[in-house]
């Protein structure tokens, strides 16, 4: 008895020494990942999706825990509060970078460390099957003659579709009637409804519906065709203009706390990159309409800051958003 | 055909499939059970754990839990008055009083078999009519779903016990708790103050867990002395005649809970809700009056709750569209297992779609059997010495609400709506309507703003939507059906025909 006790106390302490260069060990324990998104939605398929891969290169547990609200405020806040130890990862969308601009929040992507850009997807201009519409061009057209009939579904200030609106706005003119719903899902059933015109949605979001022939795709929000949509014309043959903007889509990454230790950091990039060009993840994003990326340091800094300033400025041209991209420290394109 | 039956049959002859589907429907019922552990968290955390598993494995055991956990949230609203989930928050308004009159046995033995009977018509709706259904709940317009959520709030007619004023200020509360958060359209913060944590909004679990839960723990604490009521055990099985009488009610409100189900971003909650008003409604003799142990005002809530989990698959099969919050999730499973859900899923693997509905079946029989069993022990629950039961429902109420976002601010609201409960409680408010509230008010808010963006904010051109369209057409007369029956008008000619029928 007296001997276990010892030999305990005794490994106990030796654990205590190898502890003692703190993170030489890391990760000793699981860590803990939050999708600021709802159970279900895209960046939770992901998330969930990229996670085993991740957990076989760490030689851990992902607790993936899910903390929607706010188009992200909520989760993505509490990772920052989090002690920067890189046990509290940050698995989310691109919403962050807009959140200045908004005044949804006082701080975006780089308040964070980027491990991963994961991957982004292209956005198409859907309407119903059964619509008059056949081209981007005729639904301008439409827009035009008639102002503010066209109802377009939307997600709400900061949405992909509204700041698609934006974009188009910026180099052309579509003034549409904009009806905001919870999220893609009824946005959809509403178009496939005819309850509105057309929407602008993430092609994951889309793609199924596009090839059983329910919804019509008019364009796709690229310079030139997408091999994930033959056939559909990219939008710059209808707006030419728009294509100092692209390439455009929404992104999904994974983020730490910005004081996390280099060495940390260093673990966790190499761990997602491997798992990211893991081919049968990248079977899975094939077959669900994205691009991978799998950008990170400072390629994915570079992504970010680009991305950020193509769409605030863009927004604020429009007049979509009121605040500055100046006053909130995001440079010119 | 032979094809079709195979998948069909797959679940009943596999016995690991079998195992899973058992397994699925035990917890689910004591997940259910649980306030605050809902179906979709276990769901949700499901599909990470069978990520590597085969993916009718992972959908016999979901199927399991949605339909286990939907029943099990009758069981705490009729023992101890915290209803298990949204959607039983209508079985518990009768559910409880049948338990503090002793017959907490028979409740929960009569709320299993008519879960099982309203479960089992959802699912053969599911196997007869799902492309039908799926085009139905296409033709639902915006303006549409808020008429539905506007028939929903006259429910405080019927759920206000004594004064409809009180029950009109409770419903407008509900409905400014379920504001608060960021609006959706202008993504500006509602009632926040600034306050970042209140972005999201107040989750509608943790109010329900605090209002009804600790305020009631609360509340109990006045009558510490009193003996509790000793529970009849010995008829649990309802009998082959209650279960026939009931039966026509049981039918109409399950219609109610296909219908309901089968609408995108409406689910079980309001189904249940809207069944109880229906009882209410047309039963004219109940065994007891409603709000005091009536079970038909058990029987309406359970069918239609469980009817709708079947129709909430026909989205998600027939479209690939989420039918509920549990849907989306599963949607997300079929995604991450490689499958596309979408139209061309029943083309392209018809065997998900026939699984499922056998599957559906199935755990519909496992629910039977597991929710009769063990019913005499949980009856007694209701027996126990306050000392013991009052923490236990506490400590119940803090583990739901941490659970929910695994932060400790939802336990902090859970505390302040369970005292905003107490008090309001004491003076004679009731609990139902400001459910009522929080759960319909975001839908008729978003609903009307999108009705009325969709019209280009020209109320006369809704105005004339809600009458042109045929279907809107018969949700207005509804609604002005309901509204009337609500005034002392209504009451009043009522009196005049029966007078003038009783005189020659």
């Amino acid at each position: 008895m007296l001997k276990q006790l010892l030999t305990g106390v005794a490994f106990s302490l030796s654990a205590l020494t190898l502890a003692l260069p703190a993170h030489a060990e890391y990760p000793e324990r699981s860590i803990q990942a939050v999708i600021p998104w709802g159970a279900g939605g895209a960046t939770d398929n992901v998330m969930r999706s990229l996670a085993p891969y991740v957990e076989k290169e760490l030689g851990t547990k992902l607790i993936l825990n899910n903390r929607p609200g706010g188009t992200a405020v909520i989760g993505s806040s509490y990772v920052m509060q989090q002690r920067a130890n890189g046990y509290t990862l940050l698995l989310g969308a691109e919403n962050p970078q807009l959140y200045p601009v908004l005044g949804l929040a006082k701080f975006d992507y780089s308040d964070f460390y980027p491990v991963n850009i994961i991957g982004q997807n292209v956005v198409v201009i859907a309407t119903n099957a059964d619509s008059p519409f056949n081209s981007m061009a005729e639904l301008l057209a439409a827009a035009k003659e008639k102002p503010n009939t066209l109802r377009m579904g939307s997600t709400g200030a900061g949405g992909l579709p509204s700041t698609v609106h934006a974009m188009v706005n910026a180099v052309g003119e579509l003034k549409v009637r904009e009806v905001t719903f919870g999220g893609d899902g009824p946005g959809i059933t509403a178009l496939m409804g005819k309850h509105i015109d057309f929407m602008p949605l993430s092609l994951a979001a889309a793609q199924e519906l596009v090839r059983s022939g329910k919804l019509k795709a008019l364009a796709v929000l690229a310079a030139e065709e997408v091999p994930e949509l033959p056939g559909v014309e990219p939008i710059t043959k209808a707006l030419p203009d728009i294509g100092e903007y692209l390439p455009w889509g929404p992104f999904w990454g994974a983020f730490v706390h910005k004081d996390t230790p280099d060495d940390i950091k260093q673990k966790l990039v190499e761990a997602y990159a491997k798992a990211v060009a893991n081919e049968e993840f990248q079977g899975f994003l094939k077959n669900y309409g994205a691009q991978s990326l799998n950008l990170n340091g400072a390629e994915a800094e570079q992504f970010l800051k680009r991305w950020q300033s193509v769409t605030a400025w863009s927004m604020y041209k429009a007049k979509a958003i009121e605040i500055s991209p100046d006053s909130v420290g995001i440079e010119q394109p | 055909m032979s094809d079709t039956f195979s998948y069909l049959l797959m679940a009943w002859m596999d016995p690991n499939l079998l195992m899973l589907t058992a397994l699925g429907t035990f917890a689910g019922i004591y997940i259910g059970a649980i306030p605050g552990l809902s179906v979709t968290m276990a769901v949700s955390i499901l599909v990470s754990f069978t990520f590597s598993w085969d993916v009718n494995d992972a959908l016999a055991l979901i199927v399991g839990i949605f339909i286990g956990g939907v029943y099990g949230g009758a069981r705490s609203a009729i023992l101890l008055n915290i209803p298990g989930g949204p959607s039983s928050v209508a079985t518990s308004f009768d559910g409880y009083p049948l338990a503090k009159r002793g017959e907490a046995g028979q409740a929960i033995g009569l709320s299993t078999v008519m879960s099982v009977i309203g479960g089992l018509i959802g699912t053969v709706v599911l196997a007869l009519a799902a492309p039908l259904l799926g085009d139905l709940a296409l033709k639902f317009a915006p303006r549409d779903y808020f008429l539905i959520a506007a028939i929903g709030l006259m429910l405080v007619g019927s759920l206000a016990e004594g004064s409809l004023a009180k029950g009109i200020f409770a419903v407008a509360l509900g409905a400014i708790i379920g504001m608060v958060g960021m609006d959706p359209v202008t993504a500006e913060g509602r009632f926040t103050m600034g306050q970042m944590e209140l972005m999201g909004g107040i989750h509608y679990v943790v109010v329900m867990i605090g209002l009804f839960g600790v305020a009631e723990a609360l509340f109990q604490l006045h009558n510490l002395s009193t003996q509790a009521v000793k529970q009849k055990v010995d008829k649990i099985i309802p009998s082959v005649a209650m279960v026939l009488k009931f039966l026509p009610l049981s039918l109409r409100t399950s219609i109610i809970g296909v219908l309901v189900g089968v609408l995108p971003g409406v689910g079980g909650e309001i189904a249940a809700l809207l069944a109880y008003d229906h009882a209410k409604r047309t039963v004219k003799n109940p065994t007891s009056p409603f709000g005091e142990g009536a079970y038909e005002g058990l029987v309406a809530p359970e069918t239609a709750n469980s009817a709708a989990v079947g129709s909430a698959y026909v989205p998600m099969l027939t479209l690939g569209m989420p039918g509920d919050a549990v849907t989306a999730v599963i949607i997300g499973a079929l995604v991450i297992h490689g499958l596309n859900p979408g139209p061309m899923l029943m083309v392209e693997n018809p065997h998900i779609f026939w699984f499922t509905v056998g599957n559906l079946a199935l755990a519909n029989i496992f629910l039977l059997i597991f929710g009769l069993m063990g019913i005499k022990l949980f009856a007694k629950v209701v027996e126990l010495p306050k000392a013991v039961l009052i923490p236990l429902i506490l400590v119940l109420c803090t583990v739901g609400s941490y659970s929910l976002n695994s932060s400790m601010t939802e336990v902090y609201w859970m505390l302040g709506f369970g005292l905003l409960g107490y008090f309001l409680k004491a003076f004679g408010f009731q609990m139902g309507p400001i459910i009522l509230g929080v759960i319909l008010g975001p839908l008729m808010d978003s609903s009307y703003r999108q009705a009325m963006a969709s019209v280009g904010d020209n109320p006369v051109e809704l105005l004339g939507e809600m009458v042109s369209s045929p279907l809107s057409l018969i949700l207005t007369s509804a609604l002005v059906l309901v509204l009337l029956s609500n005034t002392p008008l209504f009451g009043w000619l009522k009196r005049k025909r029966k007078a003038a029928s009783v005189q020659p």
